[in-house]
């Protein structure tokens, strides 16, 4: 390959065809984190309506917090592993990572105020999780969705972010979010918002590679 | 009209520049499955291209593998840039 003369045109020629040979494709993977979020936040969603509906007890809303503990732990290591299998990092994949860790740190941010709330001033502002959960996450997957041109990813995160706003105006409204309607709604919105588009990622780069 | 820059002007060299300037960092594995060229072949114009810092390449390890990443300095856009410009000014485009 070094030896051989080039001539301009073919120049041109390996330019352009490295250029198309980097072009953003779908990995296998692609969809594992929105799957294993959207999995770990439908299960303790669903553990928690089923505990309050058993026990009544408000404490079990405690267990929100294994959504962080699970995933905190386990995203690191799910980016790493398939960061390295991909072999490539893209100006797509940085903005993504932008995108998502702007989200990790108003999560941190949107924990730490209420819990101050909660501890300092024993007012219970927990509804603004729900609302940061639906809205902000799911304008983040609205981008991403546009980032990627992924159809997928702009319904599902419109889908979250719709339900965001009722839950905000709901909150606005003093309306209270009883679990018997709530907790259902959420649970839907977080399987359209990551599931389905986790699986249908991981589905369109499974076709993808079988066709390369 | 303007010489083109011999150290870009080689096949496998302009390859690995143009797949650096199109992501953000790439590792080894990766050059050596989209330009279809040797091992051997890579690492030779991998230390050309960084002696010349046009790349940066960095080594680490995976568990016990190790890892070669490549990204492309701004010196080595400029270059592939006035590389670029040549080449129009060559074929009147």
């Amino acid at each position: 390959m070094e030896r051989q003369k080039l001539n301009e045109k073919e120049s041109l020629e390996i330019i352009t065809s490295m250029i198309s040979r980097t072009r953003n494709r779908l990995c296998m993977g692609d969809g594992d984190l929105l799957l294993l979020w959207g999995y770990i936040t439908v299960c303790v969603a669903t553990t928690i309506w089923a505990l309050l509906y058993m026990t009544h007890h408000p404490a079990v809303n405690w267990l929100w917090f294994l959504i962080w503990i699970i995933g905190g732990i386990t995203t690191p290591h799910i980016s790493k592993k398939k960061r390295i299998k991909k072999g490539v990092k893209s100006y797509t994949d940085h903005l993504s990572d932008g995108i998502w860790s702007i989200i990790g740190w108003c999560a941190l941010i949107c924990t730490i105020i209420c819990l101050v709330f909660l501890l300092f001033f024993s007012k219970d502002c927990w509804g603004m999780m729900l609302v940061f959960a639906l809205t902000l996450i799911g304008i983040a997957e609205a981008i991403q969705g546009l980032i990627i041109k992924e159809k997928i990813l702009i319904i599902g995160g419109g889908i979250g972010l719709t339900i965001g706003l009722i839950t905000m105006a709901c909150l606005i409204a003093d309306i209270t979010l009883y679990a018997n309607w709530y907790m259902p709604l959420f649970i839907v919105a977080f399987t359209c918002m990551m599931i389905i588009p986790g699986h249908t990622l991981n589905y369109k780069a499974k076709r993808e590679n079988e066709r390369a | 009209m303007k010489e083109l820059n011999p150290l870009l002007h080689s096949q496998l060299r302009l390859a690995i520049m143009s797949i650096l300037m199109n992501v953000e960092e790439a590792d080894f594995v990766y050059l050596k499955e989209k330009t279809e060229a040797t091992s051997g072949n890579i690492s030779v114009q991998l230390d050309k291209l960084a002696s010349a810092e046009y790349i940066v390449v960095n080594k680490s390890f995976v568990g016990k593998k190790p890892r070669t990443t490549c990204r492309i300095t701004d010196i080595g856009k400029e270059a592939f840039e006035e590389y670029i410009n040549s080449l129009r000014s060559y074929l009147h485009l």
